[in-house]
């Protein structure tokens, strides 16, 4: 169940976009690279915004610009805590990783990894009805990150499975973006 | 014989009175040994198995520190005051921390958090540019993140008021063991309870003086009657008392009595608050433990045995200082400290700790709700639970200061005579539904109605963003759809007829949503209503958080469902939180006395409406608070801040409401008053400015949420709805709408059609290569 979080793409991701965006300042926003000083709770980093920012007229562009295609990643701060949640987890420390990944969350609470951390774990406490609201809500924020959405779907199928729905389950997996 | 019989009787008499006297005697004497026998149960009974009401401890969210953290070197400075931190060299002791410009050199204490017991750490924490940049152990380790010491706000108290912190016997300084028994019972350890030479003493001492000057009740008979007894002054519980000292003495050992005393004293009111024993005393007037005391601060502690409120640091300095020097002069006399050293510690100003502050008995009520499903409400008043919370310190001070500041100046500029509004501000963050900030009315500090949880108004306006959900839901309506804002007026169950109006009576006729909900139009809202059904817009709302079912009158379209502050903080949390519903959170967790978790509280996230329909309403919310009756909701916070709110102003003005979120905090605002009078206060008058304010001094992200992949932005005219562009519109907005919905053009302005996926990343290339 453990996943590799590529946080090292992004910040090279994000600085080949800036290069090449450089001087056009009507187009998206970008992302912040991980553990930039802005970062935080008050702007979590890895979750920015992939439209443009609601209602600021930008002249000369008639069709909002569309989103490059987005990867999520943990920042030094969540990842070293979502490492310490599953290495509780791994002892069976419920209560204890499911604390260490709220501060995870308070940290960047709209990362999409975060909420599909916690799925996991619900689903390791056999609460599969809260894995199933966790996953859905990674699965919302997962918008435009392929690797987040699929990741999210597994979650969602298992929760599903878990809870006896099997239908809905096999119809999150046909879903094109599990593929 | 006759002179004979006189004498018999007068014997028999005598013999009969003798007789009677003896029984009399003896039955006193069995009264007496079995109310010693009882006296002596008691005191048993109840010392054996003493517990000391500790109330539980209430803790706050400790501050998390990483790289990137969005806090300044003053906000860290600030938490380690609040912390009681004090500067100086780290090296030296836990709690003490060294400021070089925004660096600082910290060991952090010993401290328990819910999930963990933390030893004392050192490290190095530097902030520049309003941002934490480097944060490391003191060997140089990178630290990827440190959280400081969860502040304690305050403690679940019984009705009666005693709090407490307890001390073992190993806590008790040696300085405090000897000047107690010095100034208060110097025969202490050789009285068995009740010390006769003591008391005869004392009454010498008070006949010369004409009056009582002095006490002569042990440590053991001032426990007694402290623990045991009422505070009735008679002979019989006197007697009492000493019979009681003097059992408690034979049963139990001097050390045990003692401990017993020194947690159990008096020193002090906080309110309604009684402050018991030296460990919460030492906390209270020196935000200090007891062990890290000086001289002269103990001496005044135990200066105050006497008469706490009569040698009241705060209330009588001169007194409390007049006092503590007398104890140190005393002390020096039994050589028990240097004369030197209690000269210099008698010209030491008091020191207090600056009273109050941080005491929030809304957040607090909260808590005490929230435990009361799982304890008994003697268990949060005695067994000495911790109980970590999500408060905010700073979000509850801007919380306050925004309220009581803008309560003020709304007073003041008020047409109603002797003006006193009353107000409720709640503050969560949306994601994980932690409550972080509490207020039940003007007074702060104090305990009473609480409007933010008990406060039941008609939330007006704040009703009318589940009617568009209700529609956008529906799939027949978006932001750009054009509905009708004219004249309606119903026939009633009762057979009255209602004709709703605008709040400033004019029609605005064919309009789009999108500026329906925005300028908050009545008769458009109470129209498109209708025709969704007032059962699917209940529904829609007790899908977000409402728990009452609201009978099915057509005026409650316009908000005359009544629901709490706290109740509204829901609904709109599942709006900021796109269409998840959060479990509202103020507990995290509950320990045992000694550490052991009892009890946590987790996130709890349910699907409550789609992602997708919750977006596009949450967008319509961003016009509310851009051209709407929300517009200076943004105008104290950030530049560029993107906020998404709605106003709420019940009948007649009775009810000011501001309900809205930025990306990191959801808050709401209720202002009124107790009486319900009018207020002549619209939302965006009366609730506005203090929901604004309160997120002015919070570091808020703006509301910027992930877009669903089944939407899209489209440019339309805010007045007709018709798609445009900024360039041929004066008045175009971005809407988000379902992913190619054909909208009415706006003529001569020809946006280009839809263009295929691949398309757009094409012209995305292109538009970034040049």
């Amino acid at each position: 169940m453990v996943q590799t979080h590529h946080s090292l793409k992004t910040p090279v991701f994000a600085l080949l976009v800036a290069v090449l965006l450089g001087g056009c300042a009507s187009s998206a926003r970008l992302e912040q690279s991980p553990g930039s000083p802005t970062g935080g709770s008050a702007a979590p980093n890895s979750s920015a915004p992939n439209g443009s920012a609601p209602n600021s007229p930008s002249p000369g562009s008639p069709t909002p610009v569309p989103p490059p295609p987005r990867q999520n990643s943990l920042s030094p701060a969540t990842l070293s805590l979502v490492t310490q949640a599953r290495s509780l987890l791994a002892h069976g420390e419920f209560d204890g990783a499911s604390s260490t990944l709220d501060r995870a969350l308070r940290i960047e609470p709209n990362n999409p990894l975060l909420w599909i951390e916690l799925g996991r774990l619900r689903l390791a406490e056999r609460d599969p009805h809260q894995a199933e609201g966790c996953a859905r809500k990674a699965l919302a924020l997962a918008s435009g990150d392929p690797s987040a959405r699929k990741q999210s779907g597994r979650v969602l199928a298992d929760a599903l499975r878990a809870q006896g729905h099997n239908q809905e389950a096999r119809e999150v997996e046909s879903q094109p973006f599990m593929n | 014989m006759p002179r004979s019989r006189a004498p018999r009787r007068r014997r028999r008499f005598l013999l009969k009175c003798l007789l009677f006297a003896g029984l009399a005697l003896a039955a006193a004497i069995a009264v007496i040994a079995v109310w010693v026998v009882h006296l002596d149960g008691v005191v048993t009974r109840e010392f054996q198995g003493r517990h000391w009401s500790v109330p539980a401890r209430v803790f706050a969210a400790p501050l998390e520190l990483y790289v990137g953290a969005p806090v300044s070197a003053g906000d860290v400075e600030d938490e380690l005051h609040r912390l009681h931190y004090h500067a100086g060299d780290p090296s030296t002791g836990p709690g003490i921390y060294l400021r070089h410009g925004d660096s600082f050199d910290v060991q952090a204490r010993r401290v328990r958090f819910s999930d963990e017991l933390r030893e004392p750490t050192r490290l190095s924490i530097r902030a520049s540019g309003g941002a934490i940049t480097d944060l490391k152990y003191a060997n140089g380790t990178e630290l990827p993140v440190f959280r400081l010491d969860p502040p304690i706000v305050g403690s679940i108290f019984p009705v009666h008021g005693e709090d407490r912190l307890v001390l073992a016997p190993a806590d008790v300084p040696p300085l405090l063991r000897t000047g107690i028994k010095l100034i208060e019972d110097r025969r202490f350890d050789e009285h068995h309870g009740v010390d006769v030479v003591g008391v005869l003493r004392a009454l010498w001492a008070d006949l010369r003086a004409g009056r009582v000057v002095q006490g002569g009740s042990t440590l053991t008979q001032q426990l007694v009657k402290n623990y045991f007894l009422s505070d009735e002054q008679t002979i019989g519980r006197k007697a009492t008392e000493a019979i009681m000292a003097l059992r408690l003495e034979a049963h139990y050992s001097k050390e045990e009595i003692l401990v017993a005393y020194l947690n159990e004293v008096y020193l002090g009111q906080d309110g309604a608050r009684a402050i018991h024993g030296f460990g919460l005393a030492s906390e209270y007037y020196f935000a200090k433990p007891l062990a890290e005391l000086d001289v002269d601060e103990m001496a005044l502690l135990i200066g105050l045995v006497k008469g706490p409120s009569f040698y009241d640091p705060r209330k009588h300095p001169d007194r409390a200082r007049a006092r503590r020097n007398l104890v140190l002069q005393e002390l020096a006399d039994a050589h028990v400290i240097d004369p030197a050293a209690a000269k210099r510690a008698a010209a030491n100003p008091l020191a207090l700790k600056p009273p109050g502050g941080g005491y929030v008995p809304a957040y607090l009520d909260l808590v005490r709700r929230h435990l009361k499903r799982d304890y008994a409400e003697a268990d949060l008043a005695a067994a000495g639970l911790a109980v970590y919370t999500s408060l905010d310190p700073r979000a509850q001070a801007a919380a306050e200061l925004a309220l009581t500041s803008n309560l003020k100046r709304l007073d003041a500029a008020s047409r109603v005579r002797g003006s006193h509004l009353e107000g409720a501000v709640i503050v969560a963050e949306p994601n994980s539904g932690d409550v972080v900030a509490v207020v039940g009315g003007r007074e702060v500090g104090a305990d009473g109605f609480n409007r933010a949880l008990d406060a039941r108004r008609p939330i007006g306006s704040l009703v009318k963003p589940a009617v568009y959900l209700t529609a956008i839901e529906t799939g027949r309506y978006n932001a750009a759809t054009v509905i009708e804002d004219a004249p309606i007026e119903l026939k009633l169950g009762d057979g009255s007829i209602w004709a709703p109006q605008n709040f400033e009576h004019q029609v605005y006729g064919r309009v789009p949503m999108a500026r329906a909900l925005a300028e908050s139009m009545n008769l458009a809202t109470v129209r498109l209503g209708l025709d969704l059904g007032l059962p699917q817009v209940v529904e829609t709302l007790q899908r977000l958080g409402l728990e009452t079912a609201p009978t099915l009158n057509p005026s409650l379209l316009l908000g005359t469902v009544e629901m709490t502050p706290l109740e509204v903080v829901e609904v709109y949390t599942s709006l900021a939180n796109g269409g998840f519903r959060a479990r509202m959170r103020a507990v995290h967790a509950v320990l045992d006395e000694q550490g052991r978790p009892l009890k946590s509280f987790k996130v709890q996230v349910e699907a409550a409406a789609p992602p997708s329909a919750v977006y596009q309403l949450d967008r319509m919310l961003t016009l509310v608070t851009t051209r709407g009756t929300g517009r200076d909701a943004p105008t104290r916070l950030p530049r560029g801040t993107v906020v998404a709110g709605k106003t709420g102003t019940s009948s007649d003005t009775r009810d000011s409401w501001f309900a809205g979120f930025t990306g990191s905090y959801v808050a709401v605002v209720w202002v009124g008053y107790d009486d319900n009078h009018v207020t002549g206060l619209t939302g965006a008058a009366g609730a506005l400015p203090v929901w604004a304010d309160t997120l002015a001094k919070l570091k808020s992200a703006s509301f910027q949420p992930v877009a669903p992949e089944l939407v899209e932005d489209r440019w339309i005219g805010y007045g007709d709805g018709l798609e445009t562009t900024p360039g041929c519109s004066a008045d175009a907005v971005l809407v988000s709408v379902p992913k190619d919905t054909v909208l009415p053009r706006k003529p001569d302005c020809i946006p280009s059609p839809p263009a295929p996926v691949s398309d757009k990343i094409k012209a995305w290339f292109k538009r970034i290569i040049h």
